[in-house]
């Protein structure tokens, strides 16, 4: 799992490249908790090359959705793939969270 | 045993019967001197055969009768050659002195008594040199190697063989055999080089060794002396310096007597090194292998605090231990708690505490000569490991340059040895405690056991085949059941999020929640709103919990269900022949922990028919993977359906299951996985 970040126009965009289980997780939750995010009002989450995520994955994001919408945060997704997608869906999360196609639509929605 | 206590008597018998007829023969001849001033012919024939049973038998017996070393208890190896060997020579004197005065003093000459005498000093001499020989030849063997044990039997065998010189009255003094004897006496000199033995006697040893070995060498002396002085001598009818095997057992036993002595002189100035470098080694050995002896830390840092002392001959001397890392002194030596604070001040403003530090001249040193310590060099040595400090040796000492590299050296191998003892035993305790934990786990497993039903009611309206296993010892997966009523039932499945211990605990919560709740038999959306409110007050905020709640109700033909987030029900309708899933909505417990979670769950209600068929899982069925990383899947556990639908219950369960490890490979197992097959029944006619 790598994990990286890039700031762009007061937006936080997140790249996850590989599988999110219960060990990568850990460092998941160290960038959303890092207290410098909270001075982004966006954070894009790009998940083309998230293969697999876990419910441990799931639940670093779950645990900060609360946070970030306090803080009004947006935190949007894009680029899913379909698997990852299904796993989102299936626990009801696409309801909750902004799941979007593609980065243009992403920054569009953010830019809301 | 036997064999040896045998021999033994025999061959005592055999030498004092010898000796008597040697005494015998010998007054015999003297007698006949005496009065006919001949000797029979056959005389020396006989006494030299007579010799030789004697001194072979005595040999032989001492050969026998010398205990092997045991250990290194060579002082007592040599008291027992002074009290039952060298002592004889202190019987002969006097013997022999007061033969001289008897006869002086009568002025008398007794012949008979001169040579009785004669012959006693003889057996003691025999008896003396061979209990020297055999106790010799134990000390000259200790620590031997194969060409050593050789050159010694040779020179056995060579010694043996010298008696035919006797047997056959041949003169050993005579050119053939002067060089053979020269050679011997080369031999016998290499010989006396073994005594590797000295090297172990500490200076006390050494210091009494001299004095037993002297006393041997006075034995060798008076035996000499007077066999000399009587030798020739006209009075005599038999001259036992004749027998050159006795002369080379003599040479042998003073020539090692005195080399023995004179290592042990000049090695007593070096004995006090050598007895430091084995006390060393021997506590090395003691710190090693403290673990096997079961030995706790606490004396572990106790044998460190003695040798290191030992070792570099330390002064004063202080152990801290660090406990939750403020430093306890626990052990002390000639250093007062006030002098240990200021040392420790000055070390802590120079920032050298805890360090490897060495200082050899601590006068030079202006903050160490303000302190007025009675000591001139110091030495600091920590023990700890990469990341683990354990503690803080202090040696001192009341001269300058005390810790020399050696010394240092020694020390140093003593803390790591420490080190290594410490961190073995630990790892002996933590792995003490693992075995615990297993244990503990392996109770937790049974009891998680025990929360999973094993029996559903059986019931002619359906049938029911469940299929369940952890991939560690406890997992997070549950179903469970409870009739409601006699034409209703509650079936729940759940999956909580992670795995192990933490996942267990909800488990066993979430079995809770759904026994308490459903005692008040509510529908299933309700239930899931409740579930979901009680389980936001426990659950920890990175864990959710997802669900699948049937009640199934046989008199209605139907059944309601709400899903939170658990995975969709794959459905067989029997009527319409179709395979499907449930796409309801429905949002895992404990995502949203507010009220405003009614909002996303969903209640679906679903006639059923006979023959329909329902596969209840969790997503460790649907997301197990094989080898090349891909998941088993919704698509293909539905096409296991629409081949199987036909079949009763159990036997769905299986080909699904085994179609599963078909798809992953054996043991392959990384998550819980749980399913279940319900087949709904045409109704029984009741009688």
């Amino acid at each position: 799992m790598k994990i990286t970040q890039e700031i762009k126009d007061n937006t936080v965009i997140m790249t996850l490249d590989g599988e999110l289980d219960a060990s990568s997780s850990v460092l998941l939750d160290e960038e959303l908790s890092a207290p410098e995010i909270m001075k982004y009002s966006k954070i894009l989450v790009d998940c083309q090359n998230l293969h697999y995520i876990s419910s441990a994955g799931l639940g670093v994001f779950i645990s900060h959705l609360q946070r970030f919408e306090d803080a009004q945060i947006k935190l949007i997704f894009y680029n899913m793939q379909e698997k990852v997608r299904n796993v989102f869906e299936i626990l009801g999360l696409d309801l909750l969270m902004t799941i979007v196609s593609d980065y243009e639509e992403a920054r569009t929605i953010a830019n809301e | 045993m036997l064999y040896k206590t045998n021999a033994k008597s025999l061959l005592a018998t055999v030498a004092v019967i010898s000796w008597s007829l040697l005494l015998a023969n010998v007054l015999l001849a003297a007698e006949s001197l005496r009065q006919q001033k001949a000797i029979i012919g056959a005389f020396p024939f006989i006494t030299n055969l007579l010799v030789i049973v004697f001194v072979v038998s005595v040999f032989l017996f001492q050969r026998l009768n010398t205990e092997t070393l045991k250990g290194m208890d060579f002082m007592g190896y040599l008291m027992n050659l002074f009290s039952r060997g060298a002592v004889a020579a202190y019987v002969a004197l006097p013997l022999h002195l007061g033969y001289k005065m008897v006869t002086e003093y009568n002025q008398l000459q007794s012949p008979l008594l001169l040579h009785l005498v004669y012959q006693i000093n003889f057996g003691l001499l025999v008896i003396f040199l061979a209990r020297a020989f055999y106790t010799w030849r134990q000390l000259l063997l200790y620590h031997k190697n194969k060409f050593l044990q050789i050159a010694w039997d040779w020179f056995e065998l060579l010694l043996a063989a010298t008696f035919l010189l006797t047997l056959f009255n041949f003169d050993y003094t005579n050119y053939i055999f002067l060089p053979l004897l020269a050679l011997m006496c080369f031999y016998t000199l290499f010989l006396c080089t073994n005594l590797k033995w000295v090297a172990y006697l500490t200076f006390n040893n050494k210091s009494r060794s001299l004095l037993l070995l002297g006393a041997i060498l006075v034995s060798c002396y008076v035996f000499l002396r007077y066999f000399y002085n009587s030798a020739n001598s006209p009075e005599l009818v038999v001259d036992y310096t004749d027998v050159g095997t006795l002369l080379l057992a003599m040479l042998f036993v003073g020539l090692y007597s005195l080399s023995a002595f004179l290592v042990s002189l000049f090695s007593l100035p070096t004995s006090s090194v050598f007895e430091q470098k084995s006390a060393d080694l021997l506590n090395f050995q003691r710190l090693s292998q403290s673990i096997q002896q079961g030995q706790s830390e606490a004396q572990v840092y106790d044998m460190l605090f003695d040798s290191t002392i030992k070792a570099s001959d330390a002064s004063a001397a202080w152990y801290e231990h660090i406990r939750n890392s403020e430093p306890v002194v626990s052990h002390l030596l000639n250093v007062n708690e006030d002098q240990i604070k200021r040392i420790r001040h000055l070390l802590l403003a120079y920032n050298i505490h805890n360090i490897d530090y060495i200082n050899n001249n601590l006068d030079r040193n202006p903050g160490f000569r303000d302190l007025m310590l009675p000591w001139k060099s110091l030495i600091i040595l920590p023990i700890k490991t990469k990341k683990h400090l354990s503690g803080v040796l202090y040696l001192l000492k009341d001269i300058e340059q005390g810790f020399d590299r050696e010394t240092v050296n020694v020390l140093r191998t003593f803390t790591s040895q420490t080190m290594l003892t410490i961190e073995n035993l630990r790892l002996i305790n933590e792995s003490l405690q693992n075995e615990r934990y297993k244990e503990e786990l392996k109770i937790a497993s049974q009891v998680q056991e025990s929360l999973i039903p094993k029996n559903f009611p059986t019931d002619s309206w359906f049938e029911i085949s469940t299929h369940a296993v952890a991939a560690k010892e406890v997992g997070g997966d549950f179903y469970d059941f409870l009739q409601l009523s006699e034409s209703r039932i509650a079936i729940i499945i759940g999956d909580v999020s992670g795995k192990g211990i933490s996942a267990a605990f909800h488990m066993a919560q979430m079995k809770g929640i759904f026994h308490g709740l459903m005692q008040q038999d509510m529908p299933p959306s309700e239930f899931m709103k409740q579930a979901n409110s009680a389980l936001s007050r426990c659950l920890e905020k990175t864990s959710f919990i997802t669900s699948a709640l049937y009640i199934i109700d046989y008199r209605m033909k139907g059944f309601m269900f709400a899903r939170a987030g658990h995975c969709h029900t794959l459905y067989y309708n029997a009527m319409m022949d179709d395979v499907f899933y449930f796409q309801t909505e429905g949002l895992g417990l404990g995502i949203i922990r507010d009220k405003s979670y009614s909002n996303h769950v969903r209640e679906m209600y679903y006639d059923y028919n006979p023959g329909d068929v329902m596969v209840i899982y969790t997503d460790g069925i649907v997301e197990a993977r094989n080898e090349a990383n891909e998941e088993y899947g919704e698509n293909r556990l539905l096409y296991m359906l629409q081949q199987t639908y036909h079949l009763e219950a159990e036997d769905i369960k299986w080909a699904i299951i085994n179609d599963l490890v078909d798809f992953t490979g054996p043991n392959n197992l990384y998550d819980d996985q749980t399913l279940l097959v319900i087949k709904f029944k045409p109704t029984q006619p009741k009688v």
